[in-house]
């Protein structure tokens, strides 16, 4: 209550200050004139009687002020005040406002920026209703080394009444879809979930409706959502899109809604994020019989139950499926130990990049220190020149508090202008910045400076201010006052609690500049690596394109339908990519090298289990490898090594004998100290599926990134065992912008439903595929530079400012007899002590902390020897360098001059 | 004039609470309302009124309003709230207290220990 009459008298007052005075000046005059009145009635004359009033009632001026004070108005005007003030200094001083203000602009600009991508990413909850609900559902065989497997229906049925933990849960199928009607033929992304995907997620339509529990059907539904994004496209965001009809391999499907636009299905984010929707009921036909152990679902996304905590809910899948596997022991072995897990959605879809984003927080909060050190050594070599203002200012009755919030108005002044600068900048570049953040991080669309990021900048903002204001503020504070004025303002040299101030100064600035350049030594080398790393194959003079044969749910229509088919369809690929002029070796592979982008779609590469003939079943737990089908010729296209045995031929075709070739890891891993060769093995543990035999063995192919080793593959023929999605590799000296048309019209002579998408070199599916780790190792490396930059600008400053305060000193020296060297010496010896200070604190801070990248590092150690050798020495040359050039001027010194001068 | 008292720190506030508690009063009726009470035993530096003033009504326990004095001219009558008048009590409470205790501390005689 008390408080709120207070404020609300302050806010009057604040508000009409002028108010204020003119009550004050009424009050004041009426109170002189009433006491003169009376003091002549005392006798007194009317002008002693004025006069005596006056002498009684005091200073005026200073009354009015208390007043002002004891309403809590008076530090607005003061406030006012220190800032006209510090606005004459800055302007005053043009070549250092510029300075800090470019420099702040830079380091708040890279800090909002970066920070709204954070806070899109990291922090803002999923668009969802109730996101902290919805969690992605894992089925893992921890026993046998397996996660993510395969689901049944019943085993999502148990899901849904069983288990009581969710509110709703859609099997969420994640592939691509041919879309075929109008022109060309394009490769979308599509999603097929359970009738309950959009009422689960909370979503609502722009146009039209979406389909809901009230369409069941038990087959594949005929009606689709389309995205924002394919409505403008395709259909030039025509409202009576609805009740049209487009065809998804083959599949009549009519549009029954738009979704809204930020609308982004909460999977892996791929360069085709899905833009058509349809829904299943996975119980009749195109399904097979909903059994236990028919698994044929592959991922899923649940919405928790309200007031359910994630342990709660994992506590109670768990038992459920300890009930389950006990009673259904045929379905699972006891050995693979099948369980369920559930994880927040949104640490799944940006768990992986969580360590880069950080990263590379930390590398531009880092970068604002530094600038915002270096602002403060600029300060305090000013507030050093402006101590005898502050004496003068103490002597005239400034108290210290309120010098101290003067010159904090100051630097608050300067930080804002270059908050507001940066902040400014961050405006202008972040769609710029944007195009260089590699486009598979997810929800880059949601990326925007709003309140928080702006709120963020502003913490910085105010944070620096307080940062580089301090320092100078107190020094000028505790020393000015009593200095100054008896050494008559005249500089009194390099003082030494001054020194000591700034020294720490530099001494921080370098350290942090050794943390940045740790950090991007260490990305960099991690690329230059991975760059160099050979991914078992030849990338150059290699293109390749992608194909998606037509996967429809009605298969009477399905042209691709089973293997012989497919094999057909792919003896004619070859023949005719052959066939171009340029093209000196054609192959097939399910698998392009590097682009395993997203192992949850239909398609992706998984590890698989196996089994491996005259092995007992209990040491085969642990067997898993990825299946990738080839044709005969892709070794010889790709120029891998074949260690042993034999590669594919045309001969080995369905109806012969199953033959395959794995690869060094696989022969390592499971056959130590045996001979592969001959050997048999039979994917997915099947007792019903015929034995394949190993013929061939060749050098490891990086299938699934540079920066995965040692997963086993395992190759099967293209002409056996074949899926619908491939990539086409070629062997030719053309570029593949050239072969691009040529390719898509042989492909579409066979079938001109058919999309080509992502037709490239290899080279640049291998540089694509390194598009993260390029982009944080370029922004720290970028950070570090300006850090190193701005370090030396420090310590070159810092000298530079010492020679030119020591003048009279070095004269002496010289006139005493000193010779040059001895002088340089001097100079030269406090740059090296303060450059090794901060180098060794820096290490030391380094050592410290980069065990949080070590996620982000591939093939260098955290405490990689050559980094932290490097680069302290690189630091330590560059600063004594720069302490360097003002020792040299030092040593200029003329000594005359310089004593006549004092 | 007699011998004037010092005002001790700290009862201004309390001396204009009782002052207004009387009547409304304008600024310089104010200070001849406490002179007059206290039979012109009490200095008070007369512009030190003023924020005393201000500082009461930004707490809430006097307000203002202007109107027109016995001279016919403009001035600005303060008048106790409701909220001042608990603090006058409450005020006098303490200070008598406080004076009760610190009369009895001086008045005890050896024999009394």
């Amino acid at each position: 209550m008390n408080l709120l009459t207070r404020f609300l008298s302050w806010l009057k007052w604040m508000v009409k200050g002028q108010r204020l005075e003119s009550e004050m000046e009424t009050e004041v005059h009426f109170h002189l004139q009433s006491y003169a009145a009376d003091l002549v009635r005392k006798g007194l004359s009317q002008q002693e009687a004025m006069r005596q009033a006056r002498i009684e009632f005091g200073g005026i001026e200073s009354h009015k002020d208390a007043v002002r004070a004891s309403v809590g108005v008076r530090w607005w005007g003061e406030l006012g005040s220190d800032m006209r003030h510090g606005w004459r200094l800055l302007r005053k001083n043009p070549g250092f406002t510029a300075v800090a203000i470019l420099t702040l602009a830079l380091g708040v600009g890279a800090n909002t920026a970066i920070f709204s991508i954070v806070n899109a990413v990291l922090l803002r909850p999923l668009p969802f209703r109730d996101a902290d609900r919805l969690v992605r559902i894992y089925f893992n065989e921890p026993g046998v080394g397996l996660r993510d497997v395969r689901f049944s229906k019943p085993e999502l049925d148990d899901l849904q009444t069983r288990s009581g933990v969710f509110e709703d849960v859609s099997p969420i199928y994640e592939g691509s879809e041919d879309l075929t009607g109008a022109g060309q033929p394009e490769h979308l992304g599509g999603v097929n979930g359970s009738f309950s995907y959009f009422s689960m997620l909370g979503v609502t339509p722009q146009v039209g409706r979406l389909f809901g529990p009230q369409d069941f059907v038990p087959g594949a539904s005929t009606e689709a959502v389309i995205s924002d994004g394919l409505w403008r496209r395709a259909y030039g965001a025509d409202p009576k899109v609805i009740g049209r009809t487009l065809r998804l391999d083959n599949d009549p499907f009519t549009i029954i809604g738009v979704l809204p636009r930020g609308f982004r299905h909460p999977g892996p984010t791929t360069s085709g994020d899905p833009e058509v929707f349809s829904a299943f009921g996975f119980s009749a036909d195109p399904f097979p019989p909903p059994m236990r152990g028919t698994r044929i679902l592959v991922s899923g996304i649940g919405r928790l139950k309200p007031g359910l905590t994630l342990a709660q809910a994992q506590a109670r899948l768990t038992a459920m499926a300890a009930e389950l596997r006990h009673d259904f022991p045929a379905d699972y072995p006891p050995q693979a130990k099948w369980t369920i897990e559930i994880q927040p959605l949104q640490e799944t879809l940006v768990g992986k990049v969580r360590p880069m984003l950080l990263v590379l927080l930390g590398a531009v909060i880092l970068i604002v220190f530094i600038v915002s050190l270096n602002i403060a050594n600029l300060l305090l070599a000013r507030a050093s020149g402006r101590q005898q203002e502050m004496a003068v200012r103490s002597a005239l009755g400034a108290s210290r508090g309120r010098m101290v919030r003067q010159m904090l108005t100051e630097s608050m002044l300067l930080s804002l202008i270059g908050g507001v600068a940066g902040i400014a900048t961050a405006f202008g570049t972040l769609g710029f910045i944007l195009r260089f953040v590699p486009s598979n991080l997810p929800r880059l669309n949601e990326v925007r400076i709003d309140w928080v990021v702006l709120a963020f900048a502003l913490l910085i903002s105010i944070l620096t201010g307080l940062m580089f204001g301090l320092a100078p503020t107190l020094h000028s504070v505790k020393g000015a006052l009593f200095s100054a004025i008896r050494e008559g303002g005249r500089g009194s040299g390099y003082s030494t609690k001054t020194g000591r101030l700034r020294d720490l100064l530099i001494v921080s600035e370098l350290a942090f500049a050794v943390m940045l350049m740790v950090g991007a030594g260490l990305l960099l080398r991690t690329l230059r690596d991975l760059l160099q790393e050979n991914p078992g194959f030849n990338p150059t003079q290699v293109v390749a394109a992608h194909i998606q044969l037509p996967n429809p749910n009605e298969s009477e229509g399905d042209t691709y339908r089973d293997i012989p088919r497919r094999a057909t369809f792919d003896r004619e690929l070859l023949r005719r990519m052959k066939a171009i002029v340029g093209v000196e070796l054609a192959a097939i592979t399910s698998a392009l090298p590097t682009t395993n982008a997203n192992p949850n779609a239909v398609g992706g590469l998984t590890s698989e289990g196996f089994a491996i003939e005259d092995r007992p079943v209990e040491s085969s737990q642990h067997l898993t490898a990825e299946r990738i089908r080839i044709s005969p010729g892709y070794f010889k296209v790709l120029q891998t090594t074949l260690l042993r045995g034999r590669s594919f031929t045309e001969g080995d075709e369905d109806g012969k004998p199953l033959v395959a070739v794995i690869d060094e890891s696989t022969a390592h891993k499971y056959w130590p100290d045996q001979d592969p060769l001959g050997r048999r093995v039979r994917f997915a543990r099947d007792a019903t599926q015929p034995w394949t035999t190993v013929v061939g063995i060749v050098k490891d192919i990086k299938s699934d990134g540079l920066d995965i080793d040692g997963v086993p593959h395992i190759y099967v023929s293209t002409y056996q065992d074949n899926s619908r999605e491939m990539s086409v590799v070629l062997r030719t000296s053309l570029p593949a912008t050239q072969l691009e048309p040529q390719i898509r019209h042989e492909i579409q002579s066979i079938d001109s439903g058919l999309p080509v998408f992502d037709v490239s070199s290899m080279n640049d599916v291998l540089d694509r595929s390194l598009a993260s780790r390029r982009f944080s190792a370029d922004l720290v490396g970028g950070f570090a530079g300006l850090a190193v930059l701005l370090a030396s600008i420090g310590i070159y400053g810092l000298l530079a400012y010492m020679v030119g305060q020591r003048k009279r000193e070095i004269g002496i020296r010289m006139a005493l007899g000193s010779g040059r060297g001895g002088v340089l010496k001097l100079f030269l010896q406090k740059g090296m002590v303060l450059a090794g200070l901060g180098v060794v604190a820096g290490m030391v801070l380094s050592a410290s902390t980069v065990s949080f990248m070590g996620s982000l590092l591939y093939g260098v150690r955290p405490h990689d020897p050559a980094v932290f050798v490097i680069v302290p020495l690189l630091l330590f040359a560059i600063a004594v360098l720069a302490s360097y050039l003002p020792a040299r001027r030092a040593t200029k010194v003329n000594p005359m001059i310089a004593l006549r001068e004092a | 004039m007699g011998k004037q008292i010092d005002l001790l720190q700290g009862t201004l506030d309390m001396l204009i609470l009782k002052a207004v508690s009387l009547g409304p009063l304008h600024g310089y009726g104010v200070l001849l309302r406490i002179q007059q009470i206290s039979g012109e035993q009490l200095e008070i530096q007369q512009g030190s009124l003023y924020p005393a003033l201000y500082r009461l009504e930004h707490q809430g326990w006097i307000s203002s309003q202007w109107g027109e004095s016995d001279n016919k001219r403009k001035a600005k009558f303060y008048s106790l709230t409701a909220a001042g008048r608990r603090q006058l009590h409450s005020e006098t409470e303490k200070w008598n207290r406080m004076a009760s205790l610190i009369a009895s501390i001086l008045h005890t005689t050896s024999e009394q220990i």
